[in-house]
This record gives structure tokens, sequence and C-alpha cells, in this order.
């Protein structure tokens, strides 16, 4: 998922500063990612009865298939806003925003 | 991510950053389950103590979450590493 990448650099055996606030951001995005992810499966996948502690074979399947749908769902949109950002760009048309 | 053109000095900051955001993220999830275990378990309130189906809820709701977060990392980092071998990002 790395799609950050570049930064100037860095002086001999000193501390990029682009490079480390690049891998921060990834690291905030992914977490974020993962976060929502299991709150989003959680919701949709268990239910609120709370008879006992395991988790069920229906739930288990389902958050397998939650997180495999979460997933296509975050490439395909990405890639949908990119295509459009580039469109945009091509275009020369202002409003929209710069893909990442 | 791929940390392997750091060097040491950065490495060390990266691991740094890692741990404060791991128990950031940590104290988050706690209060987060607090909350939807209470919403979700707590809705009798003739009484001022939890009454035992409630505290049964309570550790049902807290185990299942916590087995359910431990799946969907599982998950998540195989999907990771398909990716990683597939597109090479």
């Amino acid at each position: 998922m790395s799609f950050l990448r570049g930064g100037s650099s860095a002086p001999s055996g000193g501390v990029n500063i682009d490079k480390i606030e690049l891998a921060v951001t990834e690291l905030d995005t992914v977490t974020d990612f993962f976060n929502r992810m299991v709150q989003s499966c959680h919701s949709k996948c268990i239910s609120t009865r709370y008879a006992e502690g395991d988790l069920n074979k229906g739930e288990s399947v389902c958050i397998d298939r939650c997180v495999a749908k979460f997933n296509d769902v975050q490439k395909k949109v990405g890639e949908k806003l990119q295509s459009r950002g580039a469109a945009n760009a091509a275009s020369g048309a202002g409003g929209g925003f710069s893909p990442i | 991510m791929d940390f392997s053109n750091f060097n040491g000095a950065e490495q060390a900051h990266m691991t740094k950053v890692i741990e404060k955001r791991q128990m950031q993220d940590f104290l988050r999830l706690y209060s987060n389950l607090v909350e939807k275990c209470f919403n979700t378990c707590c809705n009798d309130f003739t009484s001022k103590a939890l009454s035992s189906k409630e505290e049964t809820c309570i550790m049902n709701c807290t185990e299942k979450f916590i087995k359910h977060s431990e799946r969907v990392g599982a998950r998540f980092a195989e999907q990771n590493a398909e990716n990683m071998n597939q597109g090479g990002s």
C-alpha cells in the first residue's frame, strides 16, 4: 500500500525528515484503515445478542468475507479517485483534488 | 510499509513512533469497547448494580470483540502479503 514515495536526499547519517513524515503518514493511514475495517465488520457480522464469548462459525466466515470485500472496495475506490484525478489534470479543469 | 531503505537513526525513530501509536490505539480501542458493550448490554436502570445477566453480556461482548479483532488482523495481514506479492506496492 506504499503509494507515498520520494523525498529529498538525506545528509549523511542524519535523519531524513521528509522520509520519516511520509512513513508516519502511511502508518497513520494503514492504522486508520484497519480500525475502520474492525468497526465496520463488527457492526455487520457480529450479532448483539452476545450469548457466548466465542465467535461462531457464521460470524467467522462473515468476518473473512467482510475483510476481503473491504479490501476490494478500498482498491476500487482508490483506482476511481486516481483516474478521476488524472482525467481532471489532463483536461486542465480546476476543482476536484490532485491524485495522491 | 517498507523500511529497508531507512538508516539506523531513522529506524529507531520509527520504532518509537510505532510504539507510541500502538499505545494510543490500544487506549482508543479500550474506550470504544466500553461504550459499545455498555450500549448493547446495559438497558435496565431499575438498579444501580450490574445484574448477572448484564455482567455476562459484558464479558461475552468484550471477549467476542477481542477475538473478532484478532481474526480481522490475521485476514488483513494475509491480504497485505497477497497485495505485496501481486502488485508490488
